[in-house]
C-alpha cells in the first residue's frame, strides 16, 4: 500500500484508472518516474502495474491506458529517455501487447525476477524525440490528474482489489 | 552528578558515545556506553542512549525496560526525553512520541530538529493548532528556506485559516526570484494557492492569479477549469470553458465527465431532460460519431427517449448498431454496459431483446452452416443468457447456456455465466461445480480463481476454497489465508467472516474482523512517511486530499462491516457463554478436504525446505560478506500471529467491552447507516448503560423509524424499562416516548406494525419475535411466520432462509412444512433440501484435487 501511495502521491498525473459508467474500477496503470538505475542521471518513465478485469478485456483498455501513461509521461515535468516495463516470461499476451502494439524493445532477461522464481523480460520504450511539440494548451494533463489526485482512495482501493481478481498484465 | 560538571574525560567519552550512535557504530557506542555506566551507574541519558542502542541490536524489550529507568534517573534532560520518543516512534506509538517530544522542547526549546520531528507528528495526529505553533517557530529559526514558508502555509490551510495561509503564500510568492520556466514545484505551490483562493470565495483573485501565472508559463499546466465554470465570469467563461472540454475529449474520448462537462456547459442537465434539451444533447453527442470513441455513444443511449413515439425509433435506431458491433466483436462486458438501461425504461428493455432475439434467430437459420463468424452466435447467445438470468427467468438462459456450450464448450466465460444463474437461482453447490469447470478451463487466471474460491465460501465450503485460493497465493505463507491477509485483501477478508458467522466457526469470523480492523490501521500509519515528504517535494495537492482519503478510511464498507459483525459476534457469545466452548473443540474435517488438506500440506512443506535450503544458502553467503553486526532500526517488528483463528479471542472476558470498544470507531463514519446504530444498542442495554442505549434507538429510529430490526429494539428498550435503574428514569421514559406512544401496549404496536407492513418478510420475521418475547403460543408464532408464504408477499430467497433458520431456532415442528413449500415455491434451488440432502450435494459439486494439480499450479 505505501508503495501504490508513493506513486500516486508524487507523480499523480502518470497513472490512470478505467471506470465504468458507474464509476466500478475496470483497470488501472499504475506508473512513476524515477532517475535511471545507472546513474546516468536521466529519467526514466516506469510502467509498475497494469491491470485490466477480466470481463472487460477486448475494449482495448490496457492499449489505452499505456498510451494515456505515456503521453502523460513525456509531458511530466522531466524528460525522460525511455519507458521501461517488466513482463512474466511467460505472460505471451502481454508481451504481444507490448511488442506488436505498443511498440516496446526486448532490454534484458532478468532471472527469477517474481517471487515465484520466473523470469522477467525487462522491456523498453525510447522516447526519441524528447519532449513532443505541444499541440495545444495541456490542460488535459491537469484535469486528469486533478481527477485522480481528487481521489487517491481510489487507487488504493485498486490495490487492495488486485487479488480480487484483476489479473495482472505486468 | 550532571555531565556538565564531570573532568573533561568523561565528557569527551559521553558526546563519543552520543557520536557512535549517530554514526552508527552500535557496538562501540555500547562499550563506551558501559564505560560510563562504570564510572556513573546512575547517568540517565548513558543509560537511555544504552537502551536506545539495544533496541538497534534487536535487544528491544530490554532496551527499552533500561532507556525507561535512565528516564526516572534524569527527567529533566531533553535527551532521554528524544530517545524515548525516537522508540515509542518506533512502535508506531505516535500520541506517546510527541508527548515525549513535547517535554524535550521544554528544556530545549530551539532545537530545531526536535521541533520539526514534532511537527510530523503533529500533523499525523491532526493537531493543526500546534502544528502551526511548531511551524511558525520552524520559520521563524530559518527564515531564508522556502520550504519552511511552504510548511507554514500548509499549516494555516490544514487548520482552516484560509486568510493567513493566503498571506503567506502571496508574500512567499512576492519574494522569490528567478523562477525557471515550468518550474513543477513552483506550478504546485501556484496551484495550492488557487485553490485556497478559491475556497475563500476570492474567485477573482483566483482567476488573476492562474492566468498571470499561465501566460508566464510558470504554471504546468494544470488550470482547474472544472471547478471555475460556476464563478462569477461565467458569460466570459462559457467559450473557453467549450474549448477546454474539446481539447479535454480530443485527449480522451472515453471520458465520460467530460461530455457530461461539455453538455453541461450548454445548460444540459441530463438528470433533468426536456424534449428540447434532449435533441439538443443528442445532437452535440452525434458529432462525435465519426471518432472512434464508445462514450458518446453510449451516452446517447441513455439520452435518447424510448417511450415518445416519435422518438422511440431513435432509440432503436441507436442501439442496433451499437448492439451489432459490441457482438461482432465479442466484447464480454456489453450486458453489463448495457443493463443500465433497463431499469430506468422497460421500453428500452423490450427493444434489446427483440433485437438480440432477432440476431439470434437469423443466425440460426443460416446453420447448420456455419455463418462467416461463429463468434458472432456465440457472443449472442452469452448476451441473451444474462439477459434473461437477469430477469430472474433462470430456466430459460441456463438452456441459452447449454446451447451456447455445445456450440463452444471451452470457453469459460459460459460456465462463469452459469454458475451465477446457478447462484441466483439458489444452488450454491452447482454454482461452484460450473465456477470450477470455468477455473479448470484457464488454470492461469487469477480472477476465475478468486470467483471459484468465493463461490465455495459461499457455499459454505471454507477448507476448500482455501484449496483454490493457495494456487496462486505465496508458497513461503503459512497458510493461503495468512498470504491474503499479508496482502490487505479486503474483499477476501470480509467474505471469510460472513461465511464463517453463517456457518458458525464464530472464532474465524470474529478473527477476520480484527484482521480488517488491522489493515485499516496500517493504511493509516502508511501516511507517516509522507508528511515530510510531500513538503520537501512540495506536493502539496496529492498531499492534502490523501489526508482527507486518510481521514475518511472509517467510512469505508468493509470497515462498517467488520465492525458490526464483531459486535454482533461478541453479543452472541455474551448471550450464550457455553459457544465459545464448543468453538474450542477441533471440528472434524471431512475425508475429502482431510485428503486435500493432507496433499496441500505436503507440497507446501516440500516447497518450504526448497525454499529454506537455497535461504540457507544465502544466509552463509551473506554472514560470510558482512560480519558486521546488523542494525535491526527502530521500527519493532511486526508482532507473530500467535492467535490465527481466533481461538483465544473468542473466550475473552470483556466481550461487551471489546464490542463498545470497536463500534466506537464507527460511530461517527457511519452515522447514517441503522445497523451501526442496532449494534451500539445491543451492546449498550447489555452493559447496562441506558442512557447510551437510548441514545443509540432514538438515532437509528431517527434514520428509519419502520425498520424490523428498530422495530424490535423498541420492545426491547419498553421490557427492559422494569429493572431501570431509577437515576435516569425520567430522561429514559422521555426517549421511550419518542419512539414509541405512552398509551400503546406492546401487544397493540406489535400488530399494529405487522398490520401497516403485513407483506414485508423482515417485518414478519421482527414481528413474530417480538410476539415470542411477549410470551405468545408457539402455534401463534408460528402463524405468523407463515403468513410470509402468503402470495401477495414477495419472499426473497434471503428471507426465506432466515425464517427458516428462525423456525429451526425455535424447534418448531412446522419447519419442515416451511421448508418443503420453499422447496417447492423456488424451483432450481437446493438450499431448502434437507440437511442431508445438502451435505451430500456439497460433498459431489467439486472433485477432489488431481494428485498432479497441487503441484502444477505452483
Amino acid at each position: 500500500m505505501r508503495f501504490w501511495a508513493y506513486s500516486s502521491i508524487t507523480w499523480p498525473e502518470v497513472s490512470f484508472l478505467a471506470e465504468d459508467e458507474n464509476g466500478k474500477i475496470v483497470g488501472y496503470v499504475l506508473s512513476s518516474v524515477e532517475l535511471a538505475e545507472d546513474y546516468s542521471r536521466s529519467w526514466v518513465g516506469h510502467i509498475n502495474s497494469l491491470s485490466v478485469l477480466r470481463t472487460y478485456r477486448r475494449l482495448g483498455l490496457a492499449n489505452r491506458l499505456m498510451d494515456m501513461s505515456r503521453e502523460a509521461m513525456m509531458r511530466a515535468s522531466v524528460q525522460i529517455e525511455y519507458i521501461q516495463l517488466h513482463v512474466r516470461r511467460s505472460n505471451r499476451a502481454a508481451l504481444s501487447l507490448y511488442r506488436d502494439k505498443l511498440g516496446y524493445k526486448f532490454h534484458r532477461v532478468e532471472a527469477k525476477y517474481y517471487g515465484d522464481g520466473e523470469d522477467a523480460f525487462s522491456m523498453r520504450l525510447p522516447i526519441r524525440s524528447g519532449r513532443p511539440r505541444v499541440r495545444q494548451r495541456r490542460t488535459w494533463v491537469a484535469i486528469l490528474a486533478g481527477y485522480i489526485i481528487s481521489s487517491p482512495g481510489r487507487l488504493a482501493k485498486t490495490a487492495t482489489r488486485c487479488v480480487k481478481g484483476i489479473n495482472s498484465v505486468s | 552528578m550532571a555531565t556538565q560538571d564531570w573532568p573533561q574525560k568523561d565528557r569527551k567519552l559521553f558526546s563519543e558515545l552520543l557520536q557512535a550512535y549517530e554514526s552508527k557504530t552500535l557496538l562501540k557506542g555500547r562499550k563506551t556506553a558501559d564505560q560510563i555506566l562504570k564510572k556513573y551507574p546512575d547517568h540517565g541519558e548513558t543509560m537511555c542512549m544504552k537502551g536506545l542502542i539495544m533496541v538497534h541490536l534487536g535487544e528491544r524489550e530490554e532496551g527499552k525496560a533500561l532507556a525507561h529507568q535512565g528516564m526516572l534517573k534524569n527527567p529533566t534532560s531533553n535527551i532521554v526525553w528524544h530517545v524515548w520518543a525516537l522508540i515509542q516512534k518506533g512502535e508506531r506509538n505516535f500520541p506517546e512520541a510527541l508527548k515525549a517530544y513535547s517535554v524535550a522542547l521544554k528544556t530545549d526549546k530551539d532545537n530545531f530538529n526536535i521541533i520539526r520531528e514534532t511537527s510530523i507528528l503533529q500533523s499525523h495526529t491532526r493537531q493543526y493548532e500546534a502544528l502551526v505553533e511548531s511551524r511558525l517557530r520552524m520559520l521563524q529559526l530559518r527564515p531564508y528556506a522556502r520550504a519552511h514558508w511552504v510548511g507554514l502555509g500548509l499549516a494555516y490551510k490544514l487548520q482552516g485559516n484560509l486568510a493567513e495561509a493566503n498571506r503567506v503564500f502571496t508574500h512567499l510568492e512576492a519574494f522569490l526570484r528567478s523562477i525557471p520556466v515550468r518550474d513543477p514545484e513552483y506550478g504546485e505551490l501556484i496551484l495550492f494557492h488557487i485553490r485556497i483562493l478559491e475556497e475563500m470565495g476570492e474567485l477573482q483573485q483566483a482567476l488573476t492569479l492562474l492566468d498571470t501565472n499561465a501566460k508566464e508559463r510558470r504554471l504546468v499546466d494544470r488550470p482547474a477549469i472544472v471547478e471555475f465554470r460556476d464563478s462569477a465570469q461565467k458569460a466570459e467563461w462559457t467559450t473557453s470553458a467549450e474549448q477546454s472540454w474539446r481539447e479535454l475529449i480530443d485527449q480522451n474520448n472515453d471520458c465520460y465527465d467530460y461530455y457530461k462537462g461539455l453538455l453541461a456547459n450548454s445548460d444540459i442537465d441530463l438528470n433533468n431532460l426536456t424534449e428540447a434539451s434532449r435533441e439538443k444533447a443528442l445532437q452535440i453527442l452525434g458529432e462525435f460519431s465519426a471518432k472512434k470513441a464508445n462514450a458518446p455513444q453510449r451516452l446517447a443511449l441513455t439520452v435518447a427517449e424510448g417511450n415518445a413515439r416519435h422518438t422511440s425509433e431513435t432509440f432503436k435506431e441507436r442501439v442496433k448498431p451499437y448492439l451489432e458491433h459490441a457482438l461482432r466483436k465479442g466484447i464480454p462486458s456489453l450486458f453489463s454496459d448495457i443493463k443500465g438501461l433497463y431499469a430506468k425504461s422497460e421500453f428500452k428493455r423490450q427493444a434489446i431483446e427483440e433485437i438480440v432475439e432477432n440476431i439470434r434467430s437469423s443466425e440460426e437459420a443460416t446453420s447448420p452452416q456455419p455463418s462467416s463468424e461463429p463468434t458472432y452466435y456465440l457472443w449472442t447467445l452469452y448476451f441473451l443468457a444474462q439477459h434473461y438470468s437477469y430477469l430472474q427467468q433462470y430456466e430459460k438462459a441456463l438452456g441459452i447456456l447449454d446451447t451456447a456450450l455445445k456450440h463452444t464448450p471451452t470457453l469459460p466465460e459460459l460456465h462463469m455465466t452459469k454458475a451465477r444463474v446457478f447462484k441466483r437461482a439458489g444452488d450454491p453447490y452447482r454454482a461452484v461445480q460450473s465456477m470450477d469447470e470455468a477455473r479448470k478451463l484457464d488454470g492461469q487466471d487469477r480472477f476465475v480463481n478468486t470467483k471459484s474460491g468465493k463461490y465455495r465460501l459461499r457455499a459454505g465450503m471454507l477448507n476448500e476454497a482455501e484449496e483454490v485460493f493457495g494456487m496462486f497465493t505465496r508458497k513461503g505463507a503459512a497458510t493461503p489465508g495468512a498470504d491474503l491477509v499479508e496482502m490487505q485483501a479486503l474483499h477476501y477478508l470480509t467474505e471469510v467472516a460472513n461465511a464463517s458467522e453463517r456457518t458458525g466457526k464464530l472464532n474465524i469470523a470474529l478473527k477476520r474482523c480484527y484482521q480488517i480492523r488491522k489493515v485499516f490501521e496500517s493504511f493509516r500509519d502508511d501516511q507517516y512517511d509522507f508528511h515530510q515528504y510531500s513538503i520537501r517535494k512540495s506536493i502539496l495537492n496529492p498531499y492534502t486530499a490523501m489526508l482527507q482519503w486518510e481521514d475518511n478510511l472509517r467510512s469505508h464498507p468493509a470497515y462498517i462491516h467488520a465492525a458490526v459483525l464483531a459486535a454482533r459476534i461478541w453479543v452472541m457469545l455474551f448471550d450464550d457463554p457455553t459457544l465459545a466452548n464448543t468453538i474450542q473443540q477441533p471440528e472434524k474435517a471431512t475425508e475429502l478436504s482431510k485428503k486435500a488438506l493432507n496433499k496441500a500440506k505436503k507440497a507446501a512443506a516440500r516447497k518450504a525446505t526448497a525454499e529454506s535450503t537455497s535461504q540457507d544458502n544465502d544466509d552463509t553467503s551473506k554472514q560470510k560478506a558482512q560480519s558486521k553486526i546488523e542494525d535491526k532500526g527502530l521500527d519493532a517488528p511486526l508482532a507473530k500471529e500467535d492467535d490465527p483463528d481466533g481461538l483465544k479471542l473468542v473466550v475473552s472476558d470483556q466481550k461487551l467491552e471489546q464490542a463498545h470498544e470497536f463500534l466506537g470507531t464507527v460511530v461517527e463514519s457511519g452515522r447514517d447507516r441503522v445497523d451501526v446504530f442496532v449494534a451500539l444498542f445491543d451492546v449498550a442495554i447489555r452493559r447496562k448503560q441506558y442512557l447510551q442505549a437510548a441514545r443509540a434507538l432514538r438515532r437509528a429510529h431517527m434514520l428509519d423509524a419502520q425498520h424490523p430490526e428498530v422495530h424490535l429494539r423498541i420492545v426491547h428498550f419498553s421490557r427492559e424499562g422494569q429493572c431501570r435503574s431509577t437515576q435516569y428514569k425520567s430522561i429514559l421514559d422521555e426517549s421511550l416516548a419518542v419512539v414509541k406512544p405512552a398509551e400503546l401496549t406492546l401487544e397493540a404496536l406489535n400488530s399494529q406494525y405487522l398490520q401497516l407492513h403485513s407483506t414485508s418478510p423482515p417485518v414478519i420475521l421482527a414481528c413474530a419475535k417480538v410476539s415470542q418475547t411477549l410470551d405468545a403460543s408457539r402455534n401463534d408464532v408460528e402463524n405468523i411466520l407463515f403468513t410470509a408464504l402468503g402470495e401477495d408477499v414477495k419472499l426473497t430467497m434471503k428471507d426465506a432462509l432466515s425464517i427458516l433458520s428462525h423456525l429451526q431456532n425455535l424447534k418448531s415442528p412446522r419447519a419442515d412444512e416451511f421448508r418443503i413449500a420453499c422447496d417447492a415455491k423456488y424451483k432450481l434451488s437446493t438450499v431448502f433440501k434437507s440437511a442431508e440432502e445438502q451435505a451430500a450435494l456439497r460433498l459431489q459439486c467439486i472433485e477432489p484435487l488431481k494428485d498432479n494439480e497441487v503441484e502444477t499450479i505452483f
